[in-house]
């Protein structure tokens, strides 16, 4: 499987996966910081405000011309967490000079516009651009009220904050509406300074490239003072719970939304994460999983029901959506598949096809620039830095005690239910 | 076995039609460890009224050919997921409006997935009880896509622009007409559509295409399929008009979902020149309304839109229309922002800047979608059922002009073949 190469410049440290494969360059900037009430906000804010305008590009129909012109370069970012980070991910993608009649090279244009965008911003006065500022903290805003709109992440996101309630995880990585209202454009640059010297920074590119060009042009493209590179802090994944905490929710739905959240104790730096990966694929993970065959296929009372690991932060949380008044009904078979995990009975078969769909998820990855690159960004986060073939053979070596001592471990933390209105 | 060069993006296929009638084609990617196959049927949520050669017409109920797709992974021995997951491979299914498709993804077992994977859509078992236990499912499906905004919304436009043309109809039908569905109706719908004269298999990753080939032969050597008459499907004639200009539905959602769509007087013509209207209308929208048009940016100034609003063309056996909309605090205003300044570019036509950034944009975003085995298989499929082949489109971007895109501009943008669709909070 492909190797990264590394490097470093100033406080970027880089990772370069060169290969002909695709017909594009990828590139990826992650920007971490520890989770936390007071930054995550304006942390969430800065990207919104980046995108708008550069010192050398003020207007922001003039950058998105700019990305067109570089054939429809794809640019965006995300904002998410990982463990107990708040994590900012700038994506562009642009293809390969050699299929187009460019006459500028594509790969060094869209370094040097990402350098731009995160280092070098359109300023006035003593902060960003007033406009920008107040323009993308309406768009910060409507994003955070839409949560409400896709049911499930709704309820996904909702069952996560109960479950956190007293840890930093509970924080949504956009942030807090009511904080909104208190950032100014001078308050947001200051905050922006701290974030651009303490974040962990790592730049990823997979292409027909080399670590040289890519060091040379990030030297070039990147205005950053100097310094060491920060790493990220270890989550935290052991907690114990004390009483299953049950919220329900009302709203005006057709369907309820029935989440489960639950804490495995095995964080994505331990022995057992093979074992964990088995026991998440096992109830859940897959259309051959316990969840599927009992919730759907016996029952028929959902469409879907799946489970999730979220491996940096320990936590395997289930969905399904089902009649209301199935509620009771759903609750228990999903309980009596968790205990037959916990009692361990586990089917050869159920063995054998979820080692082979964990095994083909991973190598499949190796055909996506961007999986690839995640997946490696695993390794900065951890500190474990376990190549996907490694993994793969470790879950191959998985027994069915490895997994029963990760299920003697898993413990039912929020059960949480969004129904209709009507009377309880 | 024919081979098909395509240098421009250094690609080759290969394709044969079966003496049965079935169309194989192979895309080898040097260096993917992922396989990626499917096996389409030209059969979608439209089909749901035809005959095969002289037959009495049918009319089946709404929601049949998804019905059919669900039911298809049941086999005498159980969920053909479970044969699947043994060989590692994660499979699925999708139905759209003109084409059912069966897919998996893999990287080991290649021959037995792919066998698998003929086999348990060439074999259909239905039985009452099975029948009736699906209805639970796809009623949950159903009401899941109900409580999603965006799905609604984006229904509802479809809804208020065609009266009669089947595609106005929700793909997974309804609580009701699901109820109708019984296993003869669904043998009836499998014999016609699942002929291998009316399939396509198409078969992308890293595998050699003379294996493929000679295992699909041999696997269908095995089975004998009666000669088929050619499928009649028939549609109503659709009136120009719209069905309702407005449309509203009722959603907790933050902000009011809104889309606006333009509804071709006449469906598409024939492939030639409905794959030359559908690119033409492509570019145009992206020049007219697309992220770095001055009209995207004035609607996000006046906070009108946000990074949610976005556009495209969809046409297919029938029908085509284009779609606009995003989140907005005020549909009415935006609506009409949007109204005079396509007034006005009807009026003035769009600057070649504007038409050369949106052509290199799409031939970008083009390009990439060939690094994705998924998109592949997607996009050549659904040209392929329409006569036309996804790797003319390249060629179709490049070569279209300034003035064939403000011909559609002009032709496109007609208003009263304008309809909206709106979700919004429920009052009070």
């Amino acid at each position: 499987m492909s190797l990264f190469q590394r490097g470093q410049v100033r406080r970027i440290r880089l990772h370069v996966l060169p290969t002909k494969r695709f017909k594009t360059f990828a590139i990826s900037l992650f920007a971490g910081l520890p989770l936390n009430e007071e930054s995550v906000t304006p942390v969430a804010l800065i990207p919104f405000v980046l995108r708008r305008g550069t010192a050398k590009t003020p207007e922001t129909i003039a950058v998105r011309e700019r990305l067109d012109d570089l054939y429809g370069a794809g640019f965006g970012f995300d904002v998410y967490k990982r463990g107990d980070s708040q994590i900012v991910q700038f994506r562009m993608d642009v293809i390969n000079d050699r299929f187009v009649a460019s006459d500028v090279s594509l790969l060094e244009a869209s370094i040097s516009f990402l350098g731009e965008v995160v280092t070098d911003p359109l300023l006035e006065g003593t902060g960003f651009a007033g406009k920008y500022v107040d323009a993308e903290k309406l768009t910060l805003r409507k994003r955070l009220e839409a949560i409400v709109n896709d049911k499930i992440r709704y309820a996904a996101e909702r069952c996560l904050e109960e479950m956190c309630a007293d840890e930093p995880y509970r924080l949504h990585p956009l942030g807090k509406l009511d904080a909104i209202d208190g950032i100014s454009s001078s308050s947001l640059y200051g905050q922006y300074g701290q974030w651009l010297n303490e974040a962990a920074l790592d730049l990823y590119v997979v292409g027909d490239t080399t670590l040289e060009e890519v060091t040379e042009l990030v030297g070039r493209s990147f205005k950053l003072g100097d310094g060491q590179p920060a790493a990220y802090a270890k989550p935290s994944v052991q907690k114990d719970v004390k009483d299953v905490k049950v919220v329900v929710d009302q709203m005006d739905v057709s369907q309820g939304k029935l989440n489960m959240g639950l804490r495995t104790g095995v964080g994505y730096d331990d022995e057992l994460y093979p074992a964990a990966l088995m026991y998440n694929g096992i109830l859940g993970g897959y259309p051959h999983s316990k969840l599927f065959i009992n919730v759907r296929e016996k029952a028929s009372l959902a469409y879907y029901a799946a489970s999730r690991l979220d491996g940096h932060k320990g936590i395997c949380t289930i969905q399904s959506g089902i009649e209301v008044a199935n509620y009771e009904r759903a609750v228990d078979i999903i309980k009596e598949q968790l205990n037959s995990m916990r009692e361990g009975r586990l089917s050869e078969l159920e063995m054998s096809q979820t080692k082979a769909m964990i095994s083909n998820h991973l190598r499949e990855m190796q055909d996506s620039a961007y999986e690839m690159l995640a997946y490696d960004f695993n390794g900065v986060l951890t500190g474990n830095f376990r190549p996907a073939d490694e993994l793969l053979r470790r879950v191959e070596g998985v027994t069915p005690e490895h997994i029963r001592a990760v299920a003697q471990g898993v413990q039912l933390d929020t059960i949480y239910f969004l129904r209709d209105r009507k009377e309880a | 076995m024919e081979k098909l060069d395509y240098p421009q993006v250094q690609e080759t296929l290969f394709r044969e039609v079966l003496d049965n009638g079935l169309e194989v084609i192979v895309l080898p990617k040097e260096g993917f460890h992922k396989t990626y196959a499917t096996f389409s049927t030209k059969y979608g949520s439209i089909d749901n009224h035809f005959a095969v050669g002289s037959q009495v017409p049918s009319k089946v109920p709404d929601g049949i050919a998804h019905f059919l797709e669900h039911k298809m992974f049941e086999e005498p021995e159980g969920d053909i997921f479970a044969v699947f997951a043994s060989n590692g491979a994660s499979a699925n299914a999708y139905t759209t409006f003109d084409r059912t498709v069966y897919l998996f993804s893999a990287t080991e077992n290649i021959h037995a997935n792919l066998e698998t994977l003929i086999d348990f859509v060439q074999r259909p078992y239905f039985t009452d009880a099975n029948v009736e236990k699906e209805k639970g499912i796809i009623e949950q499906e159903i009401q899941m896509y109900r409580d999603n905004a965006d799905w609604r919304v984006y229904f509802g436009l479809i809804d208020a622009l065609y009266q009669k043309h089947p595609v106005h109809i929700d793909i997974a039908g309804t609580p009701e007409s699901i109820r109708q569905i019984d296993k003869e109706t669904l043998y009836r719908c499998y014999e016609t559509f699942y002929h291998p004269t009316n399939m396509l298999l198409f078969v992308v990753g890293g595998v050699d295409a003379e294996e493929v080939f000679r295992l699909v032969r041999a696997n269908q050597a095995r089975k004998t399929f009666a000669p088929q008459g050619d499928i009649n499907r028939f549609f109503e004639e659709e009136p120009a008009p719209v069905k309702m200009p407005r449309r509203v539905a009722q959603l907790p959602v933050s902000l009011p979902k809104f889309m606006m769509g333009f509804k071709e007087k006449n469906g598409p013509g024939q492939a030639k020149s409905a794959l030359l209207q559908e690119t033409a209308s492509k570019l145009m929208l992206e020049a007219v309304i697309g992220s770095s048009s001055s009209l995207y940016q004035k609607l996000y100034d006046q906070s009108l839109i946000s990074d949610s609003f976005g556009h495209e063309y969809n046409s297919g056996p029938g029908y085509a229309f284009s779609v606009i909309g995003g989140d907005t605090p005020d549909p009415d205003k935006l609506l009409a922002e949007i109204r005079s300044a396509l007034e006005a570019l009807i009026a003035g036509g769009i600057s070649e800047e504007a038409f050369m950034r949106a052509k290199r944009k799409k031939i970008g975003s083009y390009l990439r979608m060939l690094n994705s085995p998924e998109s592949i298989a997607g996009e050549f499929t659904r040209y392929r059922f329409r006569e036309s082949d996804m790797f003319d489109v390249l060629a179709g971007y490049e070569s279209c002009t300034l003035e064939q895109v403000n011909e559609r501009l002009r032709a496109h943008f007609d208003f009263n073949q304008l309809a909206v669709s709106i979700v919004e909070r429920p009052k009070g």
